[in-house]
């Protein structure tokens, strides 16, 4: 199980790791300048021993065939649900959402790491001998595999990782060869139930919405944070204020400055230039991450590889996009530069599950 | 072949498929870099100059301090709003010859020295939007000239905070305790934040947890110019808790001033119970001018002070107590069958011991005594042979019973022992012993002996409550508005039982100091029953021309039938006690059983 021959490393995907290695680096610069301290240590040391955990779990992963993984995904599935459901038993509550599980001195926030294990389990219902073709068949079979965890995150509440899943659900269906116009028409009935879904949300999941529509609607409540990423980000300009001038993100005007709006503070400090650049490794990491699936010789790989891919792109998209202003608030995490050690870790499960397709392509 | 046709078109399918993703993801990219595009490059000026206005101030709305009340409800101290001179510094001008020039407008108008206004402004990051408190206690034409010159003083704000009051500005000082900004060592302590209000020493230090309450805060949002705009959000403070003390606020200013112009101590205590009525340490230090930022002159001053006016003298001073200590000599050697009322001494005005002379405080003798008389009359010698015939051995071990040579245990912090006389290696004898010339001295209270007024006060009150020691209560409780959160139901630490007979030839001893042309007649009041003993306490090896310099002691008790004060009165340097410290008793007394009597039918 634990056998790498010479053969699969040399097929090691080194610029996806040295892109992975290079936004750490970036977000560890960033951490540092804003000097943010917890209980039990500097935020930066804490991230970089996730980091360090994340690195033995991409390993761990990479050596595993993926055709192995996802047989096991069921298993795999139901232990990611029983995590989700333990949050309710155990859980923490921060912010008045029960997200973390604390283990000992860890804090784990078993959604994130759920998102891994739902890739696997749609990638082992999409290429069951049972479910092909993939049609309103499978699709009918497979809506309890979807509702069931996405109920438990909403009812968290995480709204961001349920959303998030639906992307990468689509994603996944479009790579297995659902037909087009199938999807077109679950679209079409996903917008004519949105009404039914109003009623469903927490007030202040509503309130994120209407102030996203209407960032005026409350400047002093919901907008706040959107405002404030807004004037971090727009007062950064062409070249940035430098880590010394970036008076918005350190004098904590900005909100959650560490976790999901870091992107605003890295946009004061380093300006469009920087922000281009950043997006630039997200891009080149991504555009590795579809040229893996492309090249993958048979089908369970090359979901596998699709499905990763499509998480990391929906959370940096659905994440620099609210943060902008162009998404409503959610409350994602942007992969591998927010702090937070179970989003850093789910962030290394699929570079490791990338990295383990693509050494084995050429099996 | 045909295999080969089938299988391409799926794989070209699904490559397409995934082509087609990754170029919606680059898309969606896109659309991302051209917002970031709009906000920075478009619209960067825009919210650049936001940024720059964007002056969100903290500013945190002090608690107001937990009340102190008397036994009866009084407020001992009260808060009233008071100005306050704040820095913030991110608003000050950034370079340093315009933000000299701010410092060197505000120290002309307000009188501060300059050096004060740099040393405040040094002390915090530059970068901070907190203010830092400068001066506390501005008046009112103070904060109208800030105001009036507030266009050029960016960064200079006022605020209202309570502040502690005092009913007169030395009152109870060392029982109170003043209140002070966090010093830098509390600093590090990291318990208290830069400009807390900390209690520094006293009841204020003991309770400062409890009474310090909970800061609240309010973010304002200001203009360019410092003026508020909007008031984004409030967190209300919570005051701290109250405090009731044992003291009687009637009691504790007669008491002061019985006192004015001397300097020394006084305690009044209820031998029931142990509560301490009242606490003076005279001089006392002027506490309001040590509330908030007291400048360096006043401080060193005050520290400075020959007469120490911080120390409080009844539990952190420590005196011989003189002939007050007869009264237990007298206890021990009657309990013991040592002595007893029946024993003669023809007191001629001096004692030998070996070589040494030991003389009496009055020349020429007092001629035949007894116990009660030598009581009465202070008599050295009969106490000289007496304390012979007990030994110092069982002298100290009954000062060790009323609780001597141990601190009290008072509420409050510095409380001193005392001393007691140790056995010593003599020659030519096994194990320890006391020289008899020890034994002399500590017989009227002299020598290697030093208590404190709070000891002699619980001494006071066991002689006035059959042998009961209490440990001295200062607070009853400290109460929050929904529950009480500390009590003190007093507490009894020991009980030393002598016979009834000996308590009882005690009582009528102490009675006729005072009553029947004793030592102590001049804290007669006609009509109440007063015991006390008088004392004078020798400064050792002093030369005869410092005898004026003595401390003097008068320890007493009313009504002696059923006692319900205990009053002692120390006067440093004062003289004889009989002639100095016994009317200042009497004022005292007089104010208790009469004075509060009357002030209770007008309240009621």
């Amino acid at each position: 199980m634990f056998r790498i021959d010479r053969r699969l490393l040399q097929n090691v995907d080194w610029l996806l790791l040295v892109t992975a290695f290079g936004l750490v680096t970036i977000s560890t610069v960033t951490l540092a300048s804003l000097h943010v301290d917890r209980a039990g240590g500097s935020v930066v040391v804490r991230q970089l021993v996730w980091f360090a955990i994340g690195l033995v779990v991409m390993v761990f992963l990479a050596s595993l065939d993926s055709r192995r993984l996802v047989r096991a995904a069921p298993v795999i599935y139901l232990l990611g649900l029983a995590g989700l459901a333990s949050v309710f038993a155990l859980g923490r509550t921060v912010s008045g959402a029960r997200r973390w599980v604390v283990w000992g001195p860890l804090s784990v926030q078993p959604s994130e790491l759920f998102k891994v294990c739902f890739v696997l389990m749609m990638v082992w219902a999409l290429t069951s001998r049972w479910a092909q073709p993939v049609g309103k068949l499978t699709l009918t079979m497979m809506l309890p595999l979807v509702a069931v965890p996405i109920v438990l995150i909403i009812k968290q509440p995480d709204l961001g990782t349920a959303l998030l899943l639906v992307p990468v659900l689509v994603i996944l269906l479009i790579g297995a060869g659902v037909r087009l116009k199938l999807l077109g028409g679950m679209a079409l009935g996903a917008v004519l139930s949105m009404p039914l879904a109003w009623f469903a949300l927490k007030e202040y999941q509503r309130e994120r919405i209407l102030v996203f529509l209407d960032p005026f609607r409350d400047p002093l409540g919901s907008a706040y944070n959107v405002i404030q990423a807004k004037i971090a980000i727009g007062s950064g300009q062409l070249l940035g204020k430098g880590v010394a001038g970036a008076t918005q993100s350190r004098l904590s005007f900005l909100p959650e400055r560490h976790t999901d709006f870091i992107f605003a503070v890295f946009a004061e400090m380093w300006g469009f230039v920087g922000c281009l650049i950043l997006l630039l490794c997200y891009v080149l990491l991504l555009l590795r991450g579809f040229d893996i699936a492309a090249t993958a010789r048979e089908p369970v790989g090359r979901l596998v590889a699709l499905g990763a891919t499509s998480l990391f792109a929906a959370q940096v998209l659905i994440n620099v996009g609210m943060v902008t202003g162009l998404l409503p608030v959610v409350g994602i995490p942007l992969p591998l530069m927010s702090y937070g050690g179970s989003s850093m870790v789910a962030s290394f499960m699929t570079l490791g599950l990338l990295l383990s397709v693509r050494m084995r392509q050429f099996q | 072949m045909s295999a080969t046709r089938r299988s391409l078109p799926r794989r070209d399918a699904s490559h397409r498929r995934v082509m087609l993703i990754a170029t919606s993801v680059v898309f969606s990219f896109l659309i991302l870099i051209g917002q970031l595009w709009y906000l920075q490059v478009l619209e960067g000026g825009r919210f650049l100059d936001a940024s720059d206005k964007n002056r969100i101030r903290v500013r945190p709305i002090a608690a107001p301090r937990g009340i102190l009340f008397d036994r009866h409800g009084v407020p001992l101290v009260d808060n009233r709003p008071a100005f306050t001179l704040s820095f913030i510094p991110r608003e000050l001008p950034r370079d340093e010859e315009s933000r000299d020039a701010v410092l060197g407008r505000v120290a002309s108008l307000l009188h501060i020295p300059y050096g004060d206004l740099q040393e405040a402004v040094a002390r915090v990051p530059s970068d901070s939007l907190l203010p830092v408190r400068v001066r506390r206690g501005l008046t009112l034409a103070d904060v109208a000239k800030i105001e009036e010159w507030k266009l050029e003083l960016p960064g200079v704000i006022t605020e209202v905070e309570p502040q502690r009051v005092y009913p007169t500005s030395r009152f109870a000082a060392h029982l109170l305790g003043y209140v002070r900004e966090a010093s830098d060592e509390q600093l590090k302590q990291g318990r208290y934040r830069r400009g807390d209000m900390v209690g520094q020493s006293g009841l204020e230090r003991l309770l400062d947890e409890y009474l310090r309450g909970q800061d609240g805060g309010e973010r304002i949002e200001v203009d360019a110019m410092g003026r508020p705009v909007r008031r984004v959000q409030t967190t209300e403070p919570h005051a701290g808790a109250q405090v009731v003390t044992t003291i009687d606020r009637g009691i504790q200013e007669a008491a002061e001033r019985a006192m004015e112009g001397v300097a020394g101590a006084v305690v009044v205590m209820d031998p029931r119970n142990g509560d301490v009525l009242a606490m003076v340490s005279t001089p006392a230090f002027e506490l309001d001018r040590f509330t908030g930022t007291i400048d360096r002159d006043a401080w060193l001053r005050v520290v400075q002070d020959p007469n120490f006016p911080l120390l409080n003298r009844t539990i952190q001073t420590q005196y011989a107590p003189g002939s007050v200590f007869k009264i237990l000599v007298s206890a021990a050697g009657l309990q013991e069958g040592s002595i007893t009322p029946l024993d003669h001494v023809d007191c001629n005005g001096e004692f030998h011991l070996g070589t040494a002379t030991f003389k009496d405080w009055k020349e020429g003798g007092h001629g035949m005594v007894d116990l009660h008389h030598a009581i009465q009359q202070s008599c050295n010698i009969f106490f000289y042979e007496a304390g012979l015939k007990i030994g110092g051995a069982t002298i100290v071990r009954y000062a060790n019973m009323f609780g001597f040579g141990q601190p009290t245990g008072i509420d409050l912090p510095g409380e001193k022992a005392g001393l007691l006389p140790k056995p010593q290696v003599v020659r030519g004898r096994a194990g320890k012993t006391f020289l008899p010339g020890e034994t002399v001295n500590m017989s009227i209270g002299q020598g290697t002996l030093l208590v404190t007024p709070m000891q002699i006060a619980r001494f006071m009150a066991a002689v006035a409550n059959g042998g009961v020691l209490w440990r001295p209560r200062l607070v009853q409780r400290v109460e929050r508005p929904d529950r009480v959160v500390w009590s003190d139901q007093g507490q009894v630490l020991g009980h030393v039982e002598l016979s009834p007979v000996v308590w009882a030839f005690l009582r009528q001893s102490l009675w006729a100091v005072v009553n029947d042309n004793g030592t102590g007649a001049a804290a007669r009041i006609p009509g109440l029953d007063i015991a006390g003993k008088t004392g004078t306490a020798q400064m050792i090896n002093k030369s005869k021309a410092e005898k004026g310099q003595d401390h003097a002691w008068f320890a007493s008790f009313a009504p002696v039938k059923a006692p319900e004060v205990v009053v002692i009165v120390l006067v440093e340097r004062g003289g004889k006690g009989g002639q100095v410290a016994a009317p200042i008793a009497r004022k005292i007394l007089n104010a208790i059983f009469f004075e509060k009597i009357a002030s209770v039918e007008i309240a009621g």
